[in-house]
């Protein structure tokens, strides 16, 4: 049990748990925690492939297998994964970001077997019905228009993340351009597919009321004897060192004005990765926080300001949203935030900031770990990413070990005027744009 | 930025609303013990001991919600809950935010329709000062002119820029549209107008005229032992003063006559976001298992009849669902769902005729069987946090509902049978009488969605308000 786990941690105020793992013979890591607490099961596989692993014309197939993968392979044929799983209690998503493909099922233990013959069947006998990827395409469009066209955080997002990249794959969005989702061809399907969903390109995690010996005898029986192929093509291209600030500027109809501004950060797996996480807690958590304090309270310019970085391979940006309030010039907002990153960059933060951003990241921790859901999800994550699943459990301890100077030395050291690209938002009046 | 298959609910953006879903194979769930008992000045305490995870989750209810906010002034009561923290007796709001951060604490307030909630989260070790912090916004707010002037300046902006995403305001165009000038129909968080009426005063009076111990209950769940927290429950929150408060009452308002559609014009929109349906269930609706097992079966999951038919079939759109939103009198029921400008009739006929199959066809024995198996089977994960104990704990006193709702709900989803199913599709699936709301372009859907109803009404969503609109000029 959980339970009995997380409670240890006499240093750093955190714990550690059992997670037994096994590398099948295709290549396949599979990682088990056991948590008897309730009678479920989260099972979430890892693939290595992402809108990375794309190019000019095939933006977005990533996310389209992502969902191609539940509408049919040889036994479980179109619409019947869903209508097994959810008949036998169980439940599943998928998500897909620039890196991984990620596919998750909750169920209750009685669906094990059901579970582990579904993964297996779609792993290597997807099928590639015309008539469903016609109609998966219209979906994934649907999905575009909901997410960028009629989202204006989407829509700026993806604009950030084109401007920001001119070299390397992260430019393009993972949901692909419009005009690509229309093309793709059944070729660079089964290309893209074959090259993605080999088991020695995936990790898998599997966490709750199950035994670690159970799980390994169902891998044998059903993953293990699935071969391999040849792996995505390792990204070779390196994004070059951005010059000087890039400025770009949406304008459509809007009630409020939008700001994203982006900084070219290491990878994900960088000695940095500490004080960087530490550095945005003390900018951007909390409602104590320095820009929140700025913006929202002091300056009252803005309604919301934050920041977010996902897990990357490659090198990646920091992104910084302020949602100005209505006729706020988004400069203004932007002046507050670059002061901001000036003082943290011209004086170290202070004791009590360091000590709250080690109490926040380490309350986080038991957020994450609470539940079999968001275990599964970090075990995977840090496994994937950080090339060790046990990094998780030095979290605490790396925090804890970053210093005032960390903080500053990052701060100066990504946070220039010369390594941002800034996105804004500019309302246009509605009624002007509607006459032809 | 992730991208994912499935999961994003029309109305989990905009609205908070408490539905679980529900259990697993054999007889396996039942609520983890906790106690309850009453404190001398009426506020009642509910404690759930739960170990493993060194965190302590608060989760107290005010028995008056949005629905008690006067009319024009909508949004009132969740002013007031945002206010708890922005200046108590003991801080102000930078020194509140400050401490909280400090411990890496959470704390929430807000307004549903039928009560406001008040909660915290942070780590054992931290008790004492997460408790303090608690207690501090929830009993002594001193509502600074400075802080209600902020939020109410950023809560008008809020609408303003929910309204720059449909998929955010549908739910609440379509409950205004659906209960007129019924509470229900009121926008919990307000609206441009209504919050530009709220003045400090009447936040100090809906403050004093409903926080009070006898109009409240604190559920408290994680890792804590029982005597030390009793005691220190008794030392925070036996002073709280009691007063009378007059409990609440909503009408229960009767179901829509007829048809009618009120189509929000967003001039920009490549998508219609529509709603429709009608007035559904309260909680304690003795068909709510029943109701909960057909509306698995017909928009509530991934294969429900309405995502296979507009999503997996069809390709209209990436999702399409059904929710019966219950509350203390009956709420709203409604089918949500998206589609680009040129498929917005087609994707709404099939939405219809996937209703109307329902009435004609009932469901069959293998649907339900496995609509239970996924009510069970998905349930666990609902109760498996503290967070989530002390919340359900909270509601269920609130609804008068016992630990049976969720002990005896495999029994109760088993016992649904198709003649029991046929039963609620009658009694509480709409079938001739529907609201229907649609935001989209209207110079590309306008004419072609009049079939839909012979009383039409248009909005731009660039006017300020919901529905009705706001009567009366401000500044």
């Amino acid at each position: 049990m959980i339970a009995a786990v997380l409670m240890g941690a006499p240093v750093w105020g955190q714990a550690e748990f059992p997670v037994a793992t096994k590398t099948l013979k295709n290549g396949m890591k599979v990682l088990v925690q056991t948590d008897h607490s309730i009678p479920n099961v989260a099972l979430y596989i890892f693939y290595r492939i992402g809108s990375r692993n794309e190019g000019p014309g095939t933006t977005g197939l990533s996310h389209f297998f992502e969902h191609m993968m539940f509408n049919g392979a040889k036994k479980y044929g179109p619409g019947e994964l869903d209508k097994f799983m959810e008949a036998n209690g169980g439940a599943n998503n998928a998500y897909t970001t620039r890196d991984v493909t990620v596919y998750q099922d909750w169920f209750p233990r009685s669906a094990l077997s059901l579970i582990y013959d579904i993964e297996a069947d779609r792993i290597q006998n997807l099928s590639f019905d015309p008539q469903k990827i016609k109609s998966e395409r219209e979906v994934v469009a649907s999905e575009r228009r909901l997410r960028v066209d009629n989202d204006n955080g989407g829509l700026m997002d993806e604009q950030l993340w084109a401007t920001s990249y001119i070299a390397h794959p992260y430019q393009w969005p993972v949901l692909g351009w419009t005009s690509d989702i229309e093309h793709w061809t059944m070729e660079q399907l089964r290309h893209h597919f074959e090259m993605g969903y080999s088991p020695n390109n995936a990790t898998m995690v599997v966490t709750g009321d199950v035994s670690p010996e159970e799980i390994f005898q169902l891998c044998e029986k059903y993953i293990e004897p699935i071969p391999t192929h040849a792996p995505p093509p390792p990204v070779v291209t390196v994004e070059p060192e951005q010059l000087g600030e890039r400025r770009l500027v949406v304008r459509k109809p809007a009630q409020l004005p939008l700001v994203l501004v982006a900084y070219h950060i290491p990878r994900t797996n960088s000695p940095d990765y500490y004080a960087l996480n530490v550095l945005r807690t003390v900018l951007f958590q909390g409602e104590s926080s320095r820009m929140y304090q700025r913006l929202v309270d002091k300056d009252q310019i803005a309604l919301d300001v934050s920041s977010s970085v996902e897990p990357a391979f490659d090198p990646t940006i920091v992104e910084v949203v302020a949602q100005p309030k209505q006729g706020v010039d988004p400069q203004k907002c932007e002046k507050a935030m670059y002061e901001e990153f000036d003082n943290a960059k011209n004086a170290t933060v202070s004791d009590t900031e360091l000590e709250k951003a080690k109490n926040i990241r380490l309350a986080e921790f038991y957020r994450e770990m609470r539940t079999i859901n968001g275990r599964a999800n970090t075990i995977g994550t840090d496994e994937v990413f950080f090339g060790d699943y046990r990094k998780l459990f030095d979290a605490a301890k790396n925090y804890s070990a970053v210093t005032k100077e960390d903080v500053q030395r990052v701060a100066k050291a990504y946070f220039g005027a010369n390594n941002r690209t800034v996105s804004t938002l500019i309302p246009e009046n509605a009624e002007e744009k509607a006459k032809p | 930025m992730k991208r994912a298959r499935h999961g994003v609910h029309v109305l989990a953006l905009s609205m908070a609303v408490l539905f679980l879903t529900s259990s697993s194979a054999a007889q396996t769930l039942h609520m983890p013990a906790h106690e309850k008992y009453v404190l001398k000045n009426g506020l009642t305490v509910l404690l759930l001991e739960k170990h493993g995870v060194p965190m302590i989750n608060l989760y107290a209810i005010v028995k008056t919600g949005s629905a008690a906010d006067p009319a024009g002034e909508e949004g009132l009561a969740s002013i007031t809950a945002g206010l708890l923290r922005k200046g108590t007796k003991a801080r102000t709001a930078q020194q509140f935010a400050a401490d909280l951060d400090y411990i890496g604490g959470e704390f929430d307030a807000e307004a549903g329709a039928d009560f406001s909630s008040v909660s915290a989260e942070f780590l054992t070790k931290d008790l004492a000062r997460g408790l303090e912090l608690f207690s501090d916004a929830a009993l002594h707010p001193t509502f600074p002119q400075a802080e209600v002037d902020k939020l109410l300046a950023q809560a008008v902006d809020g609408v303003r820029g929910a309204k720059d995403d449909p998929q955010q305001v549908l739910g609440l165009y379509y409950y205004g549209y659906l209960y007129g000038t019924h509470p229900y129909g009121r926008a919990a968080g307000g609206d441009e107008v209504s919050l530009q009426r709220i003045k400090r005063d009447a936040i100090v009076k809906f403050y004093e005229g409903n926080y009070a111990p006898g109009n409240a209950l604190l559920a408290v769940a994680g890792e804590f032992n029982g005597a030390e927290m009793r005691k220190r429950l008794e030392d925070v929150f036996g002073a709280w003063p009691a007063h009378t408060v007059a409990a609440p009452s909503v009408a229960a308002a009767a179901p829509v006559k007829g048809k009618r559609l009120l189509l929000v014009e967003k001039g920009d929109a490549t998508q219609t976001y529509f709603a429709f349906g009608n007035i559904g269930i309260a909680r304690t609706d003795p068909d709510r298992v029943a109701i909960r097992v057909v509306n698995t079966i017909f928009g509530g999951r991934f294969t429900s009849e309405l995502n296979e038919a507009l999503r997996v079939e069809s390709g209209y759109t990436y999702g399409a669902s059904s929710f019966f939103d219950s509350r203390k009198v009956p709420g709203p029921f409604g089918v949500f769902s998206f589609t680009k400008n040129e498929t917005t009739t087609p994707a709404i006929d099939l939405a219809l005729q996937v209703l109307q199959k329902l009435h004609k066809q009932g469901v069959t024995d293998e649907q339900l069987k496995s609509a239970k198996s996924y009510i069970k089977g998905q349930f666990p994960p609902n109760i498996e946090t503290s967070r989530q104990l002390a919340q359900v704990i909270a509601t269920n006193e609130f609804y008068g509902l016992g630990d049976d709702e969720i002990n005896q709900l495999e029994v109760r989803v088993d016992a649904v049978t198709p003649e029991i199913a046929k039963q609620v599709i009658e009694k509480h699936f709409p079938s001739e009488n529907l609201v229907f709301v649609l935001i989209g372009k209207a110079s590309a859907i306008g004419s072609a969605v009049q079939k839909y109803a012979e009383k039409r009404d248009a909005r731009a969503i660039s006017a300020p308000g919901f529905w009705p609109p706001p009567s009366g000029v401000i500044k």
